[in-house]
């Protein structure tokens, strides 16, 4: 699952077939390399769990399953007495149908609990990183163009302040003022939870609804990962800054806005799609710090939680589901890449 | 970045405000409970979690009903009342008339009998509850309101039965293979279908809340309050927040210090109830192989040793452990049945009672041939070098890290060397089954019977949930007895000389009985009972008296005579010690404290830009 993204220099030449050509056995190399990462993912999956210690049976029942007859009923029950190989036949096959087994705390279909998890977990971290991305961007844009300037020093200052601020501490403090509120600052936002409880779904009230839920989590989160994207953009736009297309530009006579606009904000924008592409596969694997804080039931709660037990099931659907987001973001990542700069296209 | 932040707040507000605004229509009156977990399984025959426990007893009713009082069995379920033969092989059971369901069909006792039969047949309904039929052989009703439950051998335990009667006419459709994926829960807007209280409209397994509306032809009568919504907040810190604030009413395990810092809050009371069972420090006594009977892992000889172990039993300083790892909340321990079940508990005598005493610990240990040479160092009886013992703590809990921690300062002050090694406790559940420890931490919940606590250590047990690997032909013998016993006085003679062999064995050295904190908001509930009354908690007990018992804090009166309810109001005083009957304002907190802080991030934030001028500053006079 490796990120790096190779390029090796004078290969933009050649004619224009042969560089489609070239295209295509790049694209298919990659969605080969992905294939492969995913199959891996899954065998490593199924015994990477298995060896963690602990006993399911006995984590869930202590203190209910009072004997050894009902500790075995339980295992029986669900399917942990069959020998090692046949479950892992079991796993491919039921993985390879869209079954991703039952989970032992819930006794849900794991697929289903996925699901439920999936949509929580999207709002929150997906809406945080396009927010974060925008934002960060613009603010790495401003203190480059600007630095050593006033301006540039507070926002780069202000976002490494909030980046090395613990999330949960964060978290908490816009509970205890603007949730709770204090002083003369009302509360109006809630404590946690993702929905009011009377709000019916698919209504216009609902989606507000939830917006209003989601909003402390999102700003905690934003502001979490604001500097990531501001200081990534702000350093590979100054590496821009010195180069000769720049003074070329500006030789044309072109006003500084358009200088940036059209000129150094694209080329810097390379390592910043990099950033945001490789992150978005990890959108799925949640944000178990500030989904707990505000109790945002999401995958990274569950996936946490069932380590503790461990729940097999849910910790491989889980596990798959991040993983093959991950791959499947590189993936991205490396086709897009090979779009932007040729160069890499070998 | 301020100006950022209130950008967000300022295109976020009008959102926000609206959702706000278009409830504040009529409501009904809504008690939210905010808790730790998720519900596990809205199917009794699944779940585990206290949390699923506590929902079942909304959605259904069962045979048996517990008394506030010291949740001993009484006529208050579904059985008016029950006999057993002479030589309690059989139980009758009458249940009593007029009980539905909320789809309108009768409750009878063919539902009883289905129920239990189901869990006869085995299967998953069996893993969740067979202990509760142990020696039951057949379950039938003979007619409508009969119930008879037919034994292989007599069993003590009963009329213990907490497990929720199901319609048989909605559970037949669901077989067996069916059912350990059946989750239970509303479909299609079709509450589920029980006798209970409450119905279940809204709600899944693993999900985030859960809403019961109450019913208005309980056989009970209807509750005061309208719907119960169950919330589950990740973080204590969060929900005791949203308690605050009032978004919810009650919040469930709350830590000692948080319950001392919301006693000073307005409308909220507090409680520290204790919670029936105890915590221990438990030493390997003696693993075996149980199919060979050959040793298996590595414990220390001297924990073989009944006397040495008795002899730590005085190195225990149990108010200090009480004091730091519980910040006081919790009595001193001794014998495995907590002083709440006062009918059932054995105390030690005075001159043996465990008290912090390090010279008669000393006196016992030298006494056993465990002398100290020159050096203060404790040696084995043969004079060789005693080692190190390895003192396990579980992980996740501070509890139990700092109770081995404090262990470990008694040890070294009696010459014994020993190591804590703090882990996971699923990890440390694979120590214990391979023996490969010397001691560890941990603790037990205690039925209103005693008989399933007294079980796990006994032979039977080995390799199972007897983690101290004890096994002691006369306590087996006694057990068997006890559970076998007709005759009530016999079975606490009984339990009572278990109790005391275990004490002066000590496998366990019991460490303390834990207290759980509640809190809930006083300016608007009322009539909250504690369970055991008095001393006990008020929600998550057996049953759902306080369901039914709880209403809005202006309709308190004298909760029908239950005048040590909270907020009880008999002839015009405050009877609960509360103060907070009748004070109707829901205002959220005012301290200093919360805008200090926010003062105090405004400055962090600010100090980013503060600093970039100054070294700017100093920047331009360099140049």
């Amino acid at each position: 699952m490796s990120a790096t993204l190779t390029s090796s220099p004078g290969a933009a030449t050649g004619s224009a077939p042969a560089a489609r050509q070239s295209y295509a056995r790049y694209v298919g190399g990659r969605l080969l390399g992905a294939l492969g990462s995913l199959a891996f993912v899954l065998v490593v999956n199924f015994f990477l769990f298995r060896v963690l210690p602990g006993d399911p049976a006995r984590t869930l029942g202590r203190g209910r399953f009072r004997t050894e007859e009902q500790l075995e009923q339980f295992r029986a029950t669900y399917g942990l007495t069959e020998p090692l190989p046949q479950q892992f036949v079991t796993f491919l096959q039921n993985t390879l149908t869209g079954d991703l087994g039952i989970s032992l705390r819930y006794r849900v279909p794991v697929a289903d609990l996925i699901l439920d998890r999936l949509w929580p977990t999207l709002l929150l971290v997906g809406t945080s990183m396009l927010l974060a991305t925008v934002i960060g961007v613009y603010l790495g844009m401003i203190s480059a163009w600007n630095r050593g300037r006033p301006v540039d020093r507070v926002w780069t200052n202000s976002t490494l302040t909030l980046y090395s601020m613990p999330e949960w501490w964060l978290g908490l403090l816009l509970i205890a003022t603007v949730a709770v509120g204090a002083g003369p600052i009302p509360g109006i936002f809630p404590t946690g939870g993702l929905n009011s409880v009377d709000v019916d779904p698919g209504t216009f009230d609902y989606v507000l609804d939830t917006a209003w839920h989601l909003t402390l989590p999102v700003i905690t989160l934003t502001l979490a990962y604001l500097a990531d994207y501001a200081l990534i953009m702000r350093s590979s736009l100054l590496d821009e800054l010195g180069e000769d297309y720049l003074v070329t530009a500006r030789a044309k006579g072109l006003r500084d806005i358009a200088v940036r606009r059209h000129h150094a904000v694209p080329n810097a924008l390379l390592p910043t799609t990099t950033l945001v592409a490789l992150n978005l596969g990890f959108v799925v694997s949640g944000a178990i710090t500030i989904e707990t804080i505000f109790s945002i039931p999401g995958l990274g709660l569950l996936a946490t939680e069932a380590l503790s037990i461990p729940d097999y099931w849910v910790l491989q659907g889980t596990f798959l589901v991040a993983s093959a987001a991950v791959i499947l973001a590189n993936l991205l990542a490396n086709l897009l890449y090979g779009v932007l700069d040729p160069r890499v296209r070998t | 970045m301020l100006a950022a932040v209130a950008l967000v707040f300022g295109a976020l507000t009008p959102l926000a405000l609206q959702p706000a605004a278009g409830s504040e229509a009529e409501e009904p009156t809504t008690f939210t409970v905010a808790m730790d977990n998720e519900v596990d399984s809205f199917n009794p025959f699944l779940g585990i979690e206290a949390e699923s426990y506590e929902m079942w007893a909304l959605m259904y009713d069962y045979l048996i009903g517990y008394s506030m009082a010291d949740m001993s069995p009484e006529p208050t379920g579904l059985a008016e009342d029950w006999e057993t033969s002479e030589d309690g092989l059989t139980w009758t059971f009458t249940v009593r008339d007029g009980v539905t369901f909320s789809d309108g069909e009768p409750l009878t006792a063919a539902d009883v009998a289905y129920t239990y039969n189901r869990i006869l047949d085995g299967g998953a309904e069996a893993a969740t509850w067979s202990s509760y039929l142990t020696s039951v052989e057949k379950v039938t009703a003979p007619d409508e309101r009969t119930v008879v439950l037919e034994l292989s051998q007599p069993n003590a335990v009963l009329p213990l039965l907490p497990i929720p009667i199901i319609p048989e006419h909605v559970w037949r459709d669901v077989d067996e293979k069916a059912v350990k994926t059946f989750a239970n829960e509303p479909t299609d807007g079709d509450p589920v279908i029980g006798s209970g209280p409450f119905e279940l409209v809204e709600g899944t397994a693993g999900g985030p809340t859960a809403r019961f509306q109450a019913r208005e032809d309980y056989w009970k009568g209807s509750p005061h309050i309208d719907e119960v919504v169950y919330r589950v907040f990740k973080s204590k810190d969060s929900a005791v927040q949203a308690l605050i604030k009032g978004e919810v009413d009650y919040v469930a395990d709350v830590p000692p210090l948080q319950v001392d810092a919301l006693q000073g809050q307005e409308g909220i009371t507090t409680n520290q109830g204790d919670s029936p069972g105890f915590d221990e420090i438990a030493f390997n006594v003696g693993a075996v192989n149980t199919k060979t009977g050959e040793p298996i892992g590595d414990g220390h000889e001297a924990l073989k040793d009944p006397d040495f172990r008795f002899a730590l039993g005085f190195a225990i300083d149990r108010q200090r452990i009480v004091d730091t790892a519980y910040q006081g909340s919790g009595t001193p321990g001794d014998s495995i049945v907590p002083p709440t079940y006062d009918n059932w508990r054995w105390e030690p005598p005075a001159e043996d009672a465990f008290t912090f005493d390090p010279e008669r610990a000393d006196q016992l240990l030298t006494e056993a041939g465990y002398e100290t040479n020159s050096g203060g160092e404790r040696l084995m009886p043969d004079g060789s070098d005693f080692g190190t013992l390895r003192l396990f703590a579980r992980s996740e809990s501070d509890t139990s890290v700092t109770v081995m921690d404090l262990f470990k300062e008694w040890l070294a002050d009696l010459g014994i060397d020993s190591e804590i090694t703090a882990m996971e406790s699923n990890r440390l559940t694979n120590v214990i089954l391979d023996g490969e420890f010397d001691a560890f931490e941990w603790g037990w919940y205690v039925e209103p019977d005693p008989d399933s606590m007294l079980s796990y250590l006994t032979c039977d047990q080995l390799a199972s949930w007897n983690d101290a690997w004890y096994c002691n032909e006369e306590y087996d013998r006694l057990y068997r007895e006890q559970n076998q016993a007709l005759d009530d006085a016999e079975r606490v003679a009984a339990v009572k000389r278990m109790q005391e062999i275990l004490y002066y064995d000590a496998p366990y050295l019991v460490t303390a009985y834990g207290a759980t904190g509640e809190a809930i908001r006083t300016d608007r509930w009322a009539c909250l009972q504690s369970q055991p009354d008095p001393g006990g908690i008020w929600l998550f007990q057996y049953g759902v008296t306080n369901y039914l018992q709880m209403r809005p804090a202006d309709q308190a009166g004298d909760c029908d005579g239950v005048t040590n309810a909270v907020g009880a109001v008999a002839d015009g005083t405050d009877a609960s010690g509360s103060g907070a009957a009748g004070e109707v304002e829901s205002s959220s907190s005012s301290s200093w404290v919360l805008p200090t802080v926010a003062a105090l991030v405004l400055v962090l934030l600010a100090a980013g830009g503060l600093m970039a001028f100054r070294r700017r500053a100093s920047a331009g006079e360099r140049e």
